[in-house]
Parts: C-alpha cells; structure tokens; sequence
C-alpha cells in the first residue's frame, strides 16, 4: 500500500479514538489534516423562542478540503447526526458558499481553510435542567490528493440559564458566508441537447459584469468540469451549461448558487426548467462542424488509421525539409533509366530502407516510451547535438555535390565502392536519409496518426508506422515499377553533372534552415559555432577532396582543419549546455503571450477566447503557417475583432507541459492549432492552415 | 501545391467524420478501449463481443475501495459476475506521479491478496480509458451488456460511506444490473451517483 505513513496514523486512530470515549469524546478532535470542534451559540441562553445555534467547525490544514452539499465529480458531503434531549431538534446544516477545487480534469465543490457548518436548533418550551447536553456524530472526507474518511463523536454541555456567546464571531462570519436568497431575482431556465440553458434578471447591482460561478445544489445532472458559457446581456446573465454525460435525473426544477468575483456571499436561486432532457449522453460538442473537436475524439479505428498514414507518408515527398532528398532521388532515376531491372530493384531498396527506418523509429519510440519518457515526434530535432550532425551531414552533401571532393576520396574506398559497387545499398541508404531528413514535417493527419500509434500495442503501432513509410516511398515506387512514369524524365547527358551542382543549392538551403533551429535552441553563439564547424569541415573537405593538391600541402592543411575543427567543436559543444536553461519558449513576440495551460484555463473562465500556436522552429509547416495564415491581416482583424487571445506554445526545446499538452489533443507533433470558445472542447484546425479555415472557425466561437 | 492543399482538406474532413465524441452514456454504446493488463497483455473492450462486460476503477490507495476490498464485497461482486458469465475489467487510471500509483506487479500482487476474482486489471496510467468513461471516482462502476451497449454508470453500492459495516445494509447495484442483463431485462437503476476518491488523473 503506497499511502503516506503520516496519513495512515489518523486512520488507524479515528476508529480507537471514537472507542476510546464511549457515550462522549469532547468537544474538539484532531486529526493530522483537520481541527474539528462542536461549538454553540445561544446569546440569550437557551431558552424557547431564541436563537440557538450548532455547529461543526473544521480547519483543515493547508492545501486539505472538504465537500460541500453537491461534492461534485468526487468526495462526499459532510454528514451531522445530532443527539438531543427530547424536544430539540436541529435543522439542515446552513452551508457556506462553496468554492470550485478542481483536480486533473474532474471538478470538485468544497472548503478549504477555516470552516463553520452551522446548524439551527428549535427549542421545546418547559425545558426545566440547568444545561443541555449536545451529541454529535460527524463524519467527513477530507482530501488532498488522497482521501481519508473521517469522523467523531463530539459532547458538549450547554449552560442554560446563560448567555453562550464567546463563540459567536465564528457564527457571525458563516452566516455572512452563507448565501442569501435572492427575492428580486427572477430565474428562468430551458434544457435541451445543448445543455442548460439559464437567465438570470434582478441580480446584485454590483455584480453587473462580473464572471459569475454556477454551482447546483442536485448532484449529476450538469457536468462539474467542462467550461460554461456565461454572459452579461445588460442586466440579464445568461448561462449554458452542458449535461453530464451520466445524469442521474431530469428535475423539473432546480435550485443553485451564484457567486460572483470577489463578492461573498453567494446568492441562492431556484428556478423551473422548461424543454424537455434530452437522452442521457445526448449533449452534442459545442463546435459541430467541420473541424474535429480533438480534445474529445475517440482514436481513430487502425484501418483507417493506415490510410492516413499511407496518405500522411505520401505527402511527405512535398514537403520542404524532404524535398532535398527528393532530389536526391531524382538523380537516382537519371542515373538507372535505362536499366529497368536496376529500376525495379532500387525501387523496391528504397522502399525497404524507408520502411525499415520507419520500423526503426517506431521501434525507438516503443522503447522510450516503456521506458516512460515523454516522446514526441520530431523530438530528434529537439537536441542540438542532432542538429549540428545533421547540418554537417548536409553541409558535406552540398559539398559533394557542387564538386569540391569526391566522396571516393574521403571515405575508406572499400566504404566507397561499395555504394558504386552496389547500387541496391545506396537506394536503401537513400531510403533511409530520406526519413531523417522527413521526420520534422509532421504532414497533415500524419500528427494524429502518430499521436494514435503511440497509443497502440506493439505490434500495431508498427503497422502505423510501416504504412507511413510505404506511403513516403509509394511515389519512388510506383516510378521505379512502371518504367512508363520513369520515362519522363529526361535522358542521362551532360545537363546532370549541372543538374547535380544545382542539387546542392536546396542542400545549403537546408543547412541555412538547420543553422537557423541551432540559432532558436541556443542563441546566436551556439549558431555561430556551428558555422565554424561547418567552415572547419568544409575545409577538411577541400584539402582533402581536391585533385593536384601536393602530398605534403594536403597532409598539413589536413591537420591544419582537423585543428580548427577541434577548436571550432570545443566551442560548439558547450553553448548547448550552456544555453539549455535559455529556452525560447517564453520569448515574447508581439501580440502572442506565451502558452501556459493554466493561463489558458483563466482566460476562457474570464469568458475569452483563445487561439493556440503550438509550434517549434525546425518544423517548417509551423514556420510556413505563422508566417502566411497567421501574419495574414484579414485574420489578425479578426482575430482582433472577437478578442481573441493568441498564445504561442514552442516545442523546439523539450518542454513536458507541451508534449502532455499535445498528448490531450491526441497528437505528438507539431503543429497543432487549437482554438477554444468559452466552453467545450477546442476547435483543431488542420495543419496546413489556410486563411478561410482560420475565419471560419471564428465564426463558429 | 493547390492539389496538396485540396487533398489535405479531403483526408481533414474524413479524419473529422471519423472522430466519435467519446464520452459515454449510459443506452449508447460502449467507447471501444485497448488497455495492458498487469501481466502485460494487451486487453480490448472488442475481445469481449457478445459478453456482458463489468468495469471497475480501482486503487488501492483509496479508503473506498478498501472499504469494498476489505469488505470482501468487491471480491464476491466479482465472482458472482463471473460465474454468472460476465467478464470483470478492473482498470486502475491512477496516473504514475500520484502518490498512491502502483505499478503492475504490485496492482496484481494486492489484487490477490484480496482475493480478487478479475478476468484482467488494467493500467491505464495514462487515464485514457477512464476519461472515455467519464470515470470520476474509484469505485466507479459500468455494465455493458452482451450488444456493446452500455446499460449502467454509478457506485457499487447505495450506501456512499467508507464504513465497511454499511455493506451488509446497501443495494449492491452492480449486482442488481449484471442478474438483471442476463435476464435479458433492462436495468431498473441504470445511473447513480457514483461516489469515493477522485480518480488520480495526470494533468
């Protein structure tokens, strides 16, 4: 049993205490998370006719609570059973306002601090002792993150015949806590399959404007923790409020506490409620269109699930950061369009290198995530060591493409005649690069594919991501297999050896976008040594690589790079330590706040819309949408227009909040735009953004 | 690109009519689930057509559903469903930062120090299944009948108290909607207030 020893104390005890005093127990009992007393009121004696008040008074020690009436999604109330002397009898107990204590995603309503639940007592005439002698059994859940049950036997004797009044402070402050009826209020209320929906007129002057919290008395009919929609039309408050899935009943009437912002106490309403339930389970999403409401969709079925997959990979190809390699393989075809076995078979070992790096991946991911680690796609980009590796990489591709060494004269020529000797390896090393290089680009659907396969056994996870590489490597397939699609391309002949020069343009243009992320994750010293590698490396090359070079001259300038190189890596290295601590995520830019989730619940309880950007630097659809769809002025109008709240959460650095943040949306990737009305659940527009999506979700808040 | 754009529409707008709210009710059908059970095999709602399914929220560091445990009244609600044919998914959505997660091995080894009778308990630390469910508390408890419909959502009893004495004298309405769907008849309670801890749901 893993609860706290320091709570288990009081378990044991709450029993032997309660045995320990037959028939009595005191007026106070102390648990390790609450003070519990039974106090009185009489301020003119007890006596038939004057006031006579009980009650249990808790101090619950910080951060403990307990349950009002309605406890909400969890906990129980707390229950008072009195023992009096023939004649007395106490009333319900006169709760308190109450407070909304959320945990996780369930809604809880209850006390913290100091607590008086106070009772009424009706005194008999011709009550003839000198005192009154009060029982009380109580019992009550307080919690925390756990919950203990506890409870006690309380006594107190009352003197009769004079004033008890040294507590009456304590009475005081609850009955001002309590709240008050409303007479001037006139509440009408509708339900349908959208949910409750409640006006209020005649409310306190004062709260005019204010945010207003709805607390029902009946527990499981409303649903505790989803948002309400709540606003102020002139004088008149509205509320929707949506049904709980798992209603306990259709009332025909109802009664409630409004509290509003800073003003205690609460009011109490009741109003009937006209329309008729619906079905149990029949509360529709706020946001039935188009846009899928991610935050409550159910994963979707594995078949189909591939399908996105197959068609997530294919997209892939289209994508900027695997358009480099694409061109790759565009040369590859030049290089074998004659031969079309060669064709067929370099097709299907590009296909198996795809499919095989896909295999890999997922057989990583699996591993990481056993191992518990919170892994997102795209996460390899996340480490700078990462990035400079694969800067480097593309920086000596480019290199080698524009001619300044010949990978024959760099790598061991057994490595190097290998990839001539065969062609089949290098079409699977191809595959393989290609994914690399594709894994920042979360395509569309491809984030809820993965966010789903994450999710999956093993064994279908890896189906998932088979899918996405067999649909990455479809294109180069198919044109490998029908020799008729090949054949549009043009005739090998001295264009590709300009054609191959021309590939290493997109190869720096890739390095310039990696140098860019280095520039995001560590500042602009961690990019600059990344340069100086980069510079250190391309030296190497050119001493290395070019023809005519003598012996010696090539040997010292050799040396002279490895030098530098050494140099350039030992400053390289520790500004990614360095720097770690310096995240952007809190980088502010105008008009966007920082993502917080805890901001993002104030905000939408403050009735504020709120778009979220959850983006990161290496993912160029990120990059491309912000810069395009986001920067568009139509919708920053609108965005403006409706009061929309923008917040940008960057994923570029590791960031646990974001990638559990993700996870609720079903998704391990960037990016992810959620856009959040008052209440329900957020509308996730779709990855490659466009401006009309964008308004059109607007419209719908 | 205009293309890529038009299919990326296509395959959102698929992607959205596939996407089922997933909260559950009580006469709709039950959300579908895969979870791992302690010995670490994959368990699926789907495994179970034709069966008339119990699920149970359980932790062990919860005084309620000690109070059932220590009762022996959650063992023998489980045994009188099983030999009744019905399946018992005990699922455990304590997430692993909660002071009182177990891990599998020690969930399986507490269960049989119960004498707990489950066909499977399932970690679900991750809290997917129960948030489908709508699990609020542990106990919480669900009957899906032999259709894949659910018939009931609430408490395991109607005495909602952590006090073990209060078995004797409660309406076991799990037991009540189990006798009541072999029967073939509809389940006279089929929502309570379900009541206990709140489930440990990571944020």
């Amino acid at each position: 049993m893993r609860l706290p020893r320091a709570l288990l104390v009081p378990l044991l005890l709450a029993p032997l205490m309660a045995a320990a005093l037959p028939g009595g127990g005191s007026a106070v009992v102390t648990t390790e998370q609450v003070r519990a007393e039974l106090i009185a009121h009489a301020p003119q004696g007890v006596a038939a006719g004057q006031p006579l008040w009980l009650g249990l008074s808790l101090d619950h020690k910080p951060h403990w609570h307990t349950y009002w009436k309605n406890p909400g999604d969890s906990g129980l109330p707390t229950t008072l059973q009195w023992t009096l002397p023939e004649g007395f009898k106490a009333g319900e107990i006169e709760w308190p306002t109450p407070a909304r204590l959320p945990i996780g995603p369930l809604m809880n309503h209850g006390y913290e601090g100091r607590l008086l639940l106070p009772v009424k007592v009706e005194v008999p005439a011709g009550y003839a002792a000198d005192t009154l002698p009060v029982k009380l059994r109580a019992d009550w859940l307080v919690c925390k993150d756990v919950c203990i049950p506890e409870g006690g036997d309380f006594s107190l004797e009352i003197p009769v015949r004079s004033a008890v009044a040294a507590r009456g402070a304590d009475f005081e402050a609850a009955f001002a806590a309590v709240p008050q009826p409303l007479a001037a209020a006139k509440a009408t209320a509708n339900v349908g399959p959208a949910g409750l929906a409640l006006q209020v007129e005649g409310l306190p002057a004062v709260w005019a404007g204010k945010a207003i919290e709805f607390f029902p008395e009946a527990p499981g009919v409303l649903d505790n923790a989803q948002p309400r929609k709540a606003a102020w039309d002139g004088s008149r408050w509205t509320l929707q409020a949506p049904l709980s899935d798992q209603r306990l009943e259709a009332p025909s009437r109802m009664d409630a506490v409004l509290v509003a912002a800073g003003e205690t106490p609460g009011a109490r309403i009741g109003f009937d409620i006209a329309g008729s339930w619906p079905a149990p389970g029949g509360t529709p999403a706020p946001a039935p269109a188009a846009a899928p409401a991610a935050g409550t969709t159910a994963p979707i079925g594995l078949g189909l699930a591939l399908v996105f997959a197959l068609i997530g990979g294919a997209i892939l190809n289209l994508m900027p950061c695997v358009f480099p390699v694409l061109s790759l393989k565009v040369l590859g075809f030049a290089a074998h369009a004659d031969d079309r076995r060669a064709h067929a078979i370099s097709g299907l070992a590009y296909t198996a290198g795809v499919v095989l790096s896909f295999l890999a991946l997922a057989g990583v991911l699996l591993a990481l995530r056993a191992g518990g680690e919170q892994l997102g796609w795209g996460f390899q980009l996340q480490s700078p060591a990462v990035i400079a590796v694969l800067a480097a990489l593309f920086t000596l591709i480019g290199l080698n493409l524009a001619g300044v060494f010949e990978f024959g004269s760099v790598l061991p020529s057994s490595l190097a005649s290998l990839q001539a000797r065969h062609p089949v390896l290098d079409s699977l090393l191809t595959g393989v690069l290609a994914v690399a290089v594709a894994s920042p680009c979360t395509a569309p659907f491809m984030g809820a594919s993965l966010g789903f396969a994450v999710t999956l056994p093993a064994a279908q996870a890896l189906a998932v991501f088979a899918a996405l590489g067999l649909g990455m490597a479809l294109p180069y397939l198919a044109a490998s297999l029908w020799p008729g699609l090949a054949r549009l391309l043009p005739r090998p002949g001295a264009w590709m050896v300009r054609f191959k020069v021309l590939m290493a343009f997109p190869m720096f243009a890739t390095v310039i976008w990696l140098v860019w992320v280095i520039g995001q994750q560590t500042g602009i010293d961690g990019a600059a040594a990344l340069l100086a590698v980069l510079l250190a490396l391309a030296f190497i090359a050119w001493a290395l690589g070019t023809p005519g070079i003598g012996r010696v001259a090539r040997a010292s300038f050799g040396a002279l790079g490895v030098l530098a190189l050494a140099v350039a890596l030992s400053w390289m290295l520790p500004s990614f330590h360095a720097s770690a601590a310096t995240a952007t995520g809190a980088r502010a830019e105008a008009g966007w706040e920082p993502w917080s989730e805890q901001r993002v619940a104030e905000l939408r309880a403050a009735g504020k819309p709120v778009f979220v950007d959850f983006t990161a630097a290496w993912c160029v659809t990120c990059q491309y949408n912000k810069r395009t769809t986001l920067a568009d002025p139509a919708v920053v109008a609108d965005f403006a227009a409706r009061g929309v709240v923008l917040m940008r959460a960057d994923w570029t650095r590791r960031d646990p909040a974001i990638t559990a943040a993700l996870a609720g949306f079903g998704r391990n990737g960037v990016p992810v735009y959620a856009l959040y009305g008052r209440d329900g659940a957020p509308q996730i527009l779709s990855e490659i953004l466009s401006v009309r999506e964008v308004r059109d979700a607007l419209a719908r808040l | 690109m205009d293309n890529v754009f038009r299919l990326a529409a296509l395959a959102a707008a698929l992607s959205a009519s596939a996407s089922v709210l997933a909260a559950a009710a009580v006469d709709q059908p039950a959300p579908a689930f895969s979870a791992v059970d302690t010995g670490g095999k994959t368990v699926s709602l789907a495994d179970f057509k034709g069966k008339t399914v119990v699920l149970e929220w359980v932790n062990p560091g919860c005084p309620f559903v000690r109070k059932h445990y220590d009762s022996a009244n959650m063992p023998a609600t489980q045994k009188n469903a099983v030999a009744k044919g019905a399946v018992w998914l005990a699922v455990n959505s304590t997430h692993r930062g909660a002071s009182d997660y177990m891990a599998p091995a020690a969930l399986a080894g507490w269960m049989k120090d119960q004498g707990a009778a489950p066909t499977a308990t399932l970690m679900d630390a991750d809290g997917k299944v129960g948030r489908a469910y709508g699990a609020r508390t542990t106990p919480h408890m669900y009957v899906i009948d032999p259709k894949g419909t659910l018939v009931y959502a609430g408490a395991i009893d109607s005495k909602p108290t952590a006090d073990p004495a209060d078995v004797k004298t409660a309406t076991n309405y799990v037991n009540q909607a189990v006798a009541e769907v072999v029967a073939g008849k509809p389940v006279s309670q089929p929502v309570t207030q379900a009541y206990g801890c709140s489930v440990k749901y990571g944020d």
